[in-house]
């Protein structure tokens, strides 16, 4: 427990002197509400609908900052570390892998916690969004999405075989992950062949189970959305832990 | 009394070109033992197979009794190790650095007098990537002892040192080992093994082609002084690898 609770203030401080987590966790979701705010307003989500467009963008900006951090910074990171012979250095410790790893996981879910926070009050304060949906149920979803999308995270730092093709792979995840998943880019206003193809990304199916427990609407596809998740999380948690290499 | 350190019949090759060759070795408990040889004659892959960070291709280790690889987290609650090239993460300060290190043991000594002893005391505000090449190489020192070991490594503990700051970490060194602290150098530098070293090994591609004292070092080479005899064994195409 001392150990975990030094690694964490210290790698932690670490990270918040690096500034880009909260470029682009923190600050970022928030642009993007101010934004969807001023352009929808109140404006309901369609003709009728009881909840306005804003409320039903609620749980899509909020993974902004869970992709930051799984997709970006965890892989990034974890490579980072190997490539600096930082973790050669542990090595030679008695600390395990699968520690480092979660210290970090646990620094990049306190910026996706923070985000969320942040993000629900802007919307609550500056745009009158409510909040109508089940709160066990969102906040459920929300871990289940954000362990999910670490583990791709974990997957890629552990697989790469240096920082910079970890830094690609990333890139080649996070871009169309942020674009087309509806994180940023709402997935009501693509066309609907669009729709159809980004489905198949996993944060698409976490945003849906987010967006229907956010709104409290009966989610036909929850468990398609739950069990897509877990099992990216299980394979890639599995794959990042089996192939992590200290060098 | 398990021996310290105890390789046998170590090897170890990249892609093909053997960087250690058949390597035996043991060291007491208590002994302060100088790999010495030139870049590149094996010094960091033997001691990198020693710790478990290479793996050999042939050949056993245990230090403390202990196999560094299937006992990893056991052993290094006693091993502490200086690495070649520091390395710690962007934007960390001395004292950052020291206090995680001292959070992953069970049982360490306080960083801050380690600081002091090794005149660090001032720095321990400072970012590591401030600090001069000896201070980084002291503060490395430093993260060795933290854990309060019995063994320790060092890998080219003084290179990049001013001759005080050697004579600094020397004392430091000697005093360490009349507690009893069992010392693992690589070295180029002779003044500094004759100083500090129970027993020496002179590696020659990958070949320990000397082992044992500095005086038998010198006694049994046609020479007077331990450098010339350095020289003598190192650069001596036809040395006697049985010596």
């Amino acid at each position: 427990m001392k150990t975990f609770k030094t690694m964490l203030k210290v790698e932690m401080k670490l990270s918040l002197r690096g500034m880009d987590m909260v470029i682009f966790a923190i600050c970022m979701p928030l642009v993007m509400v101010v934004l969807l705010g001023i352009i929808y307003g109140s404006k309901p989500a369609y003709e009728g609908a009881q909840y306005t467009f804003l409320e039903q963008s609620f749980g899509a900006v909020s993974t902004i900052a869970v992709c930051a951090g799984g997709v970006m910074g965890l892989p990034l990171l974890v490579s980072d570390y190997r490539h600096k012979k930082i973790l050669k250095r542990f090595q030679v410790t008695p600390v395990s892998p699968a520690f480092i790893l979660a210290v970090h996981v646990v620094i990049y879910t306190l910026y996706s916690v923070i985000s969320l926070m942040s993000v629900y009050a802007v919307s609550k304060l500056a745009f009158k969004c409510e909040f109508g949906g089940s709160f066990w149920g969102f906040i459920g979803s929300y871990l289940l999405v954000m362990l999910s999308v670490f583990s791709i995270g974990m997957m890629i730092g552990g697989l790469a075989p240096d920082s910079k093709t970890a830094g690609v792979a990333a890139s080649i995840i996070y871009f169309p992950m942020l674009i087309f998943s509806g994180a940023t880019l709402p997935y009501e206003v693509m066309p609907e062949i669009m729709q159809k193809i980004v489905s198949v990304l996993p944060l698409t199916q976490g945003i849906k189970l987010l967006k229907a427990t956010a709104l409290g609407q009966p989610v036909e596809e929850v468990w398609t959305a739950v069990i897509v998740l877990g099992l990216v999380m299980l394979l890639c948690t599995g794959i990042g832990i089996k192939f992590f290499r200290w060098e | 009394m398990v021996a310290a350190i105890k390789a046998v019949q170590l090897s170890k090759a990249y892609n093909g070109v053997p960087a250690v060759r058949d390597l035996n070795l043991t060291i007491q408990q208590g002994e302060v033992f100088g790999l010495l040889g030139a870049n590149g004659a094996g010094k960091s892959t033997s001691v990198e197979c020693m710790l478990g960070t290479k793996t050999p291709e042939q050949g056993e280790v245990s230090i403390l009794g202990l196999n560094p690889v299937t006992e990893r987290r056991r052993l290094f609650e006693r091993v502490g190790v200086q690495f070649q090239e520091a390395n710690y993460p962007d934007r960390i300060t001395v004292s950052e650095l020291c206090e995680e290190t001292e959070s992953l043991y069970r049982t360490s000594v306080d960083y801050r007098e380690l600081l002091e002893q090794f005149g660090l005391a001032e720095k321990v505000k400072s970012p590591v990537s401030d600090l001069s090449g000896g201070q980084k190489q002291r503060l490395f020192v430093v993260l060795a002892l933290i854990p309060n070991p019995e063994v320790v490594f060092l890998d080219e503990l003084t290179t990049g040192l001013d001759a005080r700051a050697r004579r600094d970490v020397w004392k430091c060194l000697k005093s360490l080992k009349e507690s009893g602290l069992t010392i693992f150098l690589t070295s180029h530098f002779m003044d500094e093994v004759e100083v500090l070293c129970d027993r020496i090994g002179i590696l020659k591609s990958g070949r320990m082609i000397f082992c044992g004292t500095t005086q038998e070092a010198v006694s049994s080479s046609p020479c007077d002084t331990l450098e010339e005899a350095y020289l003598w064994y190192t650069e001596e195409e036809h040395a006697d690898e049985n010596i």
